[in-house]
């Protein structure tokens, strides 16, 4: 239980960089917390205790294998937040050869 | 061969083409238009054929892989599904279409088309999914695409409004992303119906309020339903004219209200709190969106604000629930995808021709653009509930529906909010399509009739205009009306998909 | 068990250098550690493949980061109605917590999972359904492939992006100097 908990603090702290910072890199820092806040948690959730990692092997029995199937939605969805990464990255090195800064409250062109 | 042998094509086709793109794009300049046009028409040429089989069929069902779910991923489509893959991959067909000329005054549009179709793929797997991770994955693909397209322009504005859209997106899907986590912990399985199977017992659990919570959040994103609707208005701003018309006409509807309703119809069940807090949130989109709307002077916020404000209308009429309201939320789905994206077509070529977006400075449309003036004429009248136009029926049908299930208020607001659209509409367009010949004089040098500029506003025009077509028997009445039953009956899609997959 | 804690007590604390600390460079490097803490976590929880993913992914990640604070900016403090919009930030993230202890109160504890019936049949049946030794891969290359092919798709879409977004002439005739 306190391990869920850590891990949804771990999510807390990258939500609050991403609400109240305001430089762009800082932002981008922030959601990369959360995500890897949302992987370990679904990690977190297949564990077994006293389990082992869930490949066969010839000497040991399988039936206290930690849980596969959230380890390969894991896989997945590190890819997915590489992704964003790249593309997050991309606008915000854009933004400053546009705007000179990367403080979000000065990027304010778009108004109404 | 079988039907649901052509669901995966739906997906196959737009990633087939985008990769196609990619590779013969940077040949021959034309590679990439043709290549989206013919596949953005085949995929809605797969869909029309699904839709035909669906009436017949009721359920299709594909398992990927060939692995029996829920160890595989099935890919499902029922009439809900393939009403929505109707509509988006015929509005989609449209704008690709006109793209092709609007895109040329940019470089290197092979990665527009590409872009377009790799979003296409995603929201066609949004819609065929049945296991609720594999929507996660596609939802992302389609999003990001979304952020790639409305900075494709790299004015500082666009930059801008994308970055503020991919934090406040990649925000909800994080949530979304928790969501499923708990849910997994919770019923242990990631496929749609064996989750609603595993709940029926325990609906009312706290870990399913705070899961439902969390997908509100992010699907409510996804659909701009206020209070999360900040970023749609910046985000059409300054995006090549296409992409507001494709988001507002296809991912809104598909990426938020689709999936919202999916997973809260079929699978978690539609539960009293649930319903009064859509209705509260549709209430504010509808207010709050028509309000903000009222002071704009750039056209394409006007048309962002009206869009919030038209979701909100779609969400009542899903949460009030009754058979009546979800046939009304569906017939509008249809009449604003329709009439919407014709609005922001036709104020793209206005754009393009006058050079502004500033509504006070653009006047005589219908006479200096005559297929842009009168199509974007009927899109108007058709969102301000205008009869005969499509959106009079779909707002009546709203209207009737909460009159008859007793909430006369929010009759009352959804009448009230009619008027305030049509008040704004009236104020912005009057001007710009009337009025007089003479204003921003040196404009009119792109004015060359274009075909395939024209030809989808005119199409988009005239389905728009017959709608009410549609509510008489046909196809798309079959179609709504199994919809419709699909949605009420809400978690009896459980036993219907596993009834189908053994 | 202890194990876990340590390693979630210290990528929170890195967490908190990354989001507090003025200088960018600093604030980047902390996330790496924040990353090479989850990679540690991994392994400690029986999941060597994602170990070794996080930790490839986590270097481009710091890669690209690095390249963007190569424009060195200073951030800047909070200003104006800072105080209502900390208290609200941290008032809301206070109540999700709650919320999540509660829900959370509903799920198996930690290292116990019940019901698995899915990952039983994965594990059960894997080998002979797939002939794979390494269970994870089986699932994510054999039963969900289909999801593999989004995340491939996923990086397709990003590089287009990027590829669109660095652009010199964006809108022909017009370079893209300052717009």
């Amino acid at each position: 239980m306190s391990i869920y908990i850590l891990c949804l603090i771990l999510f807390s702290v990258g939500l609050y960089c991403v609400l109240r910072k305001r430089n762009l890199i800082k932002i981008i820092i922030g959601i990369g917390i959360m995500e890897y806040a949302a992987n370990l948690f679904f990690i977190l959730i297949g564990y077994r205790q006293e389990g082992r990692a869930p490949i066969y092997a010839h000497d040991q029995v399988i039936n206290n294998m930690v849980d596969p199937l959230p380890q390969a939605v894991v896989l997945t969805s590190i890819v997915l937040g590489l992704a964003l990464m790249l593309l997050l990255v991309a606008i915000s090195i854009r933004i400053y050869e546009k705007y000179r800064t990367f403080d979000i409250t000065k990027i304010n062109r778009l108004k109404g | 061969m079988s039907p649901n042998l052509m669901i995966p094509y739906l997906v196959i086709v737009p990633l087939a083409a985008a990769f196609l793109i990619i590779i013969f794009g940077k040949m021959t300049r034309p590679a990439g238009a043709i290549i989206a046009s013919i596949a953005s028409a085949l995929s809605f040429t797969v869909s029309l054929m699904l839709s035909f089989s669906i009436v017949k069929y009721g359920v299709l069902i594909y398992k990927v892989g060939g692995w029996m779910p829920p160890a595989g991923i099935p890919m499902i489509v029922d009439s809900y599904s393939a009403l929505i893959l109707l509509i988006a991959n015929f509005i989609a067909a449209l704008v690709t279409l006109y793209s092709v000329n609007y895109v040329k005054i940019y470089t290197d549009t092979w990665k527009y088309f590409s872009l377009l179709m790799l979003m296409m793929a995603g929201v066609n797997g949004v819609a065929v999914s049945g296991d609720i991770f594999n929507m996660f994955v596609y939802l992302e693909i389609a999003s990001l695409a979304t952020y790639a397209l409305v900075a494709f322009g790299n004015e500082a504005e666009a930059l801008e409004a994308s970055f503020k859209y991919a934090v406040m997106s990649s925000v909800a899907s994080t949530f979304m992303l928790i969501g499923i986590a708990f849910l997994y912990n919770y019923t242990s399985t990631l496929n749609m119906a064996y989750i609603g199977k595993f709940i029926e017992g325990n609906r009312t659990a706290k870990i399913m309020s705070f899961v439902s919570v969390l997908f509100l959040a992010g699907f409510g994103l996804k659909a701009a339903l206020a209070p999360f609707h900040a970023w749609l208005p910046d985000a059409y701003t300054k995006s090549p004219a296409p992409i507001p018309a494709i988001s507002s006409g296809v991912l809104i509807k598909v990426l938020g209200v689709y999936a919202l309703t999916r997973l809260f119809f079929n699978v978690f069940g539609m539960t009293k709190p649930v319903s009064y807090i859509l209705i509260f949130f549709a209430v504010v989109s509808m207010l709050g969106g028509g309000i903000l709307a009222f002071g704009q002077s750039n056209i394409r916020r006007l048309l962002g604000y009206s869009s919030v404000s038209q979701i909100g209308y779609i969400i009542l009429g899903f949460a009030i629930g009754t058979p009546l309201a979800v046939m009304g939320s569906l017939f509008h789905i249809f009449n604003h995808s329709v009439a919407k994206s014709l609005l922001f077509m036709g104020a793209g070529s206005i754009e393009k021709t006058m050079r502004t977006q500033d509504i006070k400075k653009i006047s005589g449309v219908i006479s200096k653009m005559p297929v842009t003036g009168y199509t974007s004429l009927i899109g108007a009248l058709s969102i301000c509930g205008i009869p005969p136009f499509g959106g009079f029926w779909s707002k009546l049908i709203i209207i009737f529906a909460c009159i008859q299930a007793g909430y006369f208020g929010l009759a009352f607001i959804a009448a009230f909010v009619s008027i305030l659209t049509l008040a704004y509409y009236f104020k912005a367009y009057a001007p710009m399509l009337f009025g007089a010949k003479e204003s921003l004089s040196g404009a009119l040098k792109n004015n060359r009739r274009q075909f395939l500029t024209d030809m989808p506003m005119i199409i988009l025009a005239v389905v728009s205009a017959g709608s009410m077509l549609f509510l008489a028997p046909g196809i798309m009445n079959i179609l709504m009306r199994l919809a419709t039953v699909v949605i009420v009956n809400g978690t009896a899609y459980v036993s219907v998909i596993l009834g189908s997959l053994k | 068990m202890l194990e876990i804690h340590l390693i979630l007590l210290f990528m929170i604390a890195a967490a908190i250098i990354a989001v507090e600390v003025r200088d960018m460079l600093s604030s980047v490097v902390a996330v790496g550690a924040v990353g090479i803490g989850l990679s540690l976590a991994f392994l400690v929880l029986k999941a060597p493949d994602l170990a070794i993913m996080q930790l490839v992914v986590e270097i481009l990640s710091l890669i690209i980061l690095v390249r963007a604070t190569s424009h060195r900016d200073l951030p800047f403090s909070a200003s104006g109605r800072w105080v209502f919009n900390t208290v609200s930030t941290i008032s809301f993230i206070l109540i999700f917590l709650v919320c999540a202890y509660i829900s959370l109160l509903n799920l198996p504890v930690f290292g116990e999972p019940q019901l698995r019936e899915l990952s039983k049949f994965y594990i059960d049946e894997a080998r002979t359904l797939t002939g794979a030794e390494n269970i994870v891969e089986s699932i994510a290359l054999r039963f969900r492939a289909y999801d593999s092919l989004g995340e491939a798709t996923a990086i397709v879409v990003a590089t287009i992006g990027v590829l669109a977004i660095a652009r010199r002439v964006s809108i022909k005739g017009k370079a893209d100097d300052e717009r």
